[in-house]
C-alpha cells in the first residue's frame, strides 16, 4: 500500500497535468514559501523535470532579503522560467504599508497580478493554497474559475464528483488550480523532508523565534518557537494550537474591517 | 403590532440555523440594492420614514441623526414605544460606549472579551424593556443590535454567530408564545465573513406572522405597507 504522502502527492500531480491539458497558458505563482516551492517541485515531478510554463513571483519590493536570495538562486538551480510582477507605478507613487496595508495589498499584490494576467493573457494559474489554512479556504475547489476582478463565487462552484474536473461553460476571465488543496501544513513539510526540497532559512529558529507563514517584512511576524530543523518544526506542528496565519492574515483582515466600520461610520 | 429590528439578521443565516420563529409565516430577503452603502441608521431612517435618506444622513453625524415621529410611520398609531431604534430613540450612551470600545480593540486596548459583554450587556437591557412593554402600546419597534455587533469581530466564528441566533430565535419564540399582534422581523442589512470579522452585505431579513406575500421587498416599501395595514 502506498503512504500518505504518495497519495497525496500522486493526486496533485494529477490534477497539475489535467490542468495543463485543459488549458492552453497556464502559469504557477511563487511566493518562495514552503507551499508554493513545494508546489513548484510537484510541477517538475509532473513534467519531468522541466516546467513547460512561466513561473511568477509577486514582487511587492518589502519583502524579507532571503526571500530575493532563494528565489535567484531556485530559479537559477530549476532552470524556471522566472516572470517577475512588479507595480512600478504604484511604487513610484509611494504606495507603502505605512500609508495604509489595505491598499498597499491591493496595489502591490492584486493589481501586480491583475497586469501580469492581463500583459501575458494566461487563462489559469497554480496557487498553493491549503483547506487548512483558513475557513474560507477550505471552501475552495481544485479547480475555482475567478472574473476579471478576481470574484470567486463560492456559492456557485462547479462539483468535483469522483475526481472528475469539469470546466464550466460559462465565461470567466482564468481558472485557478489548486494541487496541494487537500494537503495540510504537517503533509507539506513532511513532503519538503522527504523530498529534501530546499527551504527558506526564514522557516528556521534564531534566537527562540521564527516565521511560520512568509510575507512581505512590515506585515509579517514571527513567532516564538525554538524549532530549528524541519524535524523540530514538524515536532513542533504536532502540538501547536496557534494558527498558521496568526501572524499575517488577521492583520490584512483587520485593516480591511478598520477600513470598512469607518466608512460605514462606526469608527 | 410588534416590531422586531434586528440589525443585520442575515436571510441565508436564520435559513440555514432554521430559526422557525424568526422566520413566522412568511419570510424572505430585502432589497437594499437602491443605497450607496448599507449603513444602519440611514437604512433604519428609510424604513421609518418610507424615503431613501442617504442623502440626508452623513457619516461623521449619523449617530446623532433623529427623526420626529410623526415624520415616521409610528404617527399611524396611537401609543407607540420605540426602543433604542437608530434615527429615533437610540440609547446613545450605550452605542457610544460600543463604537468606543471597538475603536479600542482595534487599536489593542480592548479584548474582545471586554466588547462581547458589554453588546450583552446592552442586548439584555432592551430584551428586558421589551418585553415589559408588550401589552401596553398599539406599537412597539424593539431595535436589538446583537448580530451586527458581535457579527463584525465574529462572524467568521460559527460558534459564536450560532449562540447569536440560538438568541434572536428565543426572543421571537417568545413573542410568538405570548402575543398575537401582527409582527413584524426585519433587519437592516445581512452579513457576509471577512476571515474571523463580518461586513454589512445585502443579504438583509424580513418576516410576518401574516401572509402580506411580498417578493424581496425594499425597506422603503414598509411605510405603506403599514401605513395600509393598521
Amino acid at each position: 500500500m502506498e503512504d500518505h504522502l504518495s497519495n497525496l502527492e500522486k493526486k496533485s500531480i494529477s490534477i497539475i497535468r489535467e490542468a495543463k491539458a485543459q488549458f492552453k497558458n497556464m502559469a504557477v505563482l511563487w511566493s518562495t514559501g514552503k507551499d508554493s516551492t513545494a508546489t513548484l517541485w510537484l510541477c517538475r515531478k509532473a513534467f519531468f523535470g522541466r516546467i513547460p510554463f512561466p513561473v511568477i513571483h509577486i514582487d511587492t519590493s518589502y519583502k524579507f532579503p532571503e526571500i530575493y536570495e532563494f528565489r535567484d538562486r531556485i530559479a537559477k538551480e530549476w532552470n524556471l522560467d522566472l516572470a517577475i510582477a512588479k507595480n512600478e507605478e504604484a511604487l513610484k507613487n509611494g504606495v507603502s504599508p505605512e500609508k495604509g496595508k489595505l491598499d498597499c495589498c491591493t496595489k502591490l499584490k492584486t493589481e501586480a497580478l491583475k497586469s501580469i494576467i492581463k500583459k501575458e493573457g494566461f487563462d489559469a494559474l497554480i496557487l498553493a493554497i491549503r483547506r487548512d489554512e483558513h475557513g474560507i479556504r477550505a471552501k475552495e475547489r481544485y479547480f475555482s474559475p475567478r472574473d476579471e476582478e478576481f470574484r470567486w463565487r463560492y456559492a456557485d462552484q462547479p462539483a468535483e464528483l469522483w475526481d472528475l474536473y469539469v470546466r464550466p461553460a460559462e465565461d470567466f476571465s482564468h481558472m485557478r488550480v489548486h494541487p496541494i488543496l487537500h494537503w495540510t501544513e504537517f503533509d507539506v513539510w513532511q513532503y519538503v523532508r522527504r523530498e529534501n526540497l530546499p527551504m527558506n532559512p526564514l522557516y528556521l529558529a534564531k534566537n527562540g523565534m521564527r516565521y511560520r507563514s512568509l510575507g512581505c517584512m512590515p506585515c509579517t511576524v514571527p513567532i516564538p518557537s525554538n524549532a530549528s530543523n524541519i524535524d523540530e518544526i514538524t515536532e513542533e506542528l504536532r502540538t501547536t494550537t496557534t494558527p498558521e496565519r496568526a501572524g499575517r492574515a488577521q492583520d490584512k483582515e483587520r485593516a480591511y474591517m478598520m477600513q470598512k466600520l469607518r466608512s460605514l461610520g462606526y469608527m | 403590532m410588534i416590531i422586531l429590528a434586528m440589525d443585520a439578521l442575515d436571510h441565508n443565516l436564520v435559513e440555514r440555523y432554521n430559526c422557525k420563529n424568526l422566520m413566522q409565516t412568511e419570510h424572505g430577503q430585502t432589497d437594499i440594492s437602491d443605497f450607496e452603502l448599507p449603513r444602519t441608521v440611514v437604512l433604519w431612517a428609510s424604513f421609518l420614514t418610507g424615503k431613501n435618506m442617504e442623502a440626508e444622513i452623513p457619516v461623521e453625524t449619523q449617530w446623532e441623526f433623529k427623526l420626529a415621529p410623526d415624520k415616521t410611520f409610528l404617527r399611524f398609531f396611537g401609543s407607540c414605544l420605540a426602543i433604542d431604534v437608530p434615527a429615533l430613540s437610540l440609547k446613545e450612551k450605550n452605542h457610544a460606549e460600543e463604537r468606543k470600545l471597538l475603536k479600542k480593540y482595534f487599536d489593542d486596548k480592548a479584548s474582545l472579551e471586554d466588547y462581547d459583554s458589554l453588546v450583552w450587556r446592552n442586548h439584555e437591557e432592551n430584551k428586558k424593556d421589551f418585553f415589559g412593554s408588550l401589552g401596553r402600546f398599539d406599537l412597539v419597534v424593539a431595535y436589538f443590535d446583537l448580530a451586527d455587533a458581535i457579527g463584525h469581530l465574529s462572524f467568521g466564528l460559527a460558534e459564536k454567530m450560532s449562540s447569536v441566533y440560538v438568541e434572536l430565535e428565543g426572543i421571537a419564540r417568545e413573542v410568538k408564545s405570548s402575543a398575537t399582534d401582527l409582527t413584524l422581523v426585519i433587519s437592516d442589512h445581512g452579513m457576509k465573513p471577512v476571515g474571523r470579522f463580518g461586513d454589512h452585505s445585502e443579504n438583509g431579513f424580513y418576516s410576518l406572522n401574516r401572509e402580506w406575500k411580498l417578493k424581496l421587498p425594499k425597506m422603503t416599501d414598509f411605510y405603506e405597507l403599514i401605513k395600509q395595514k393598521v
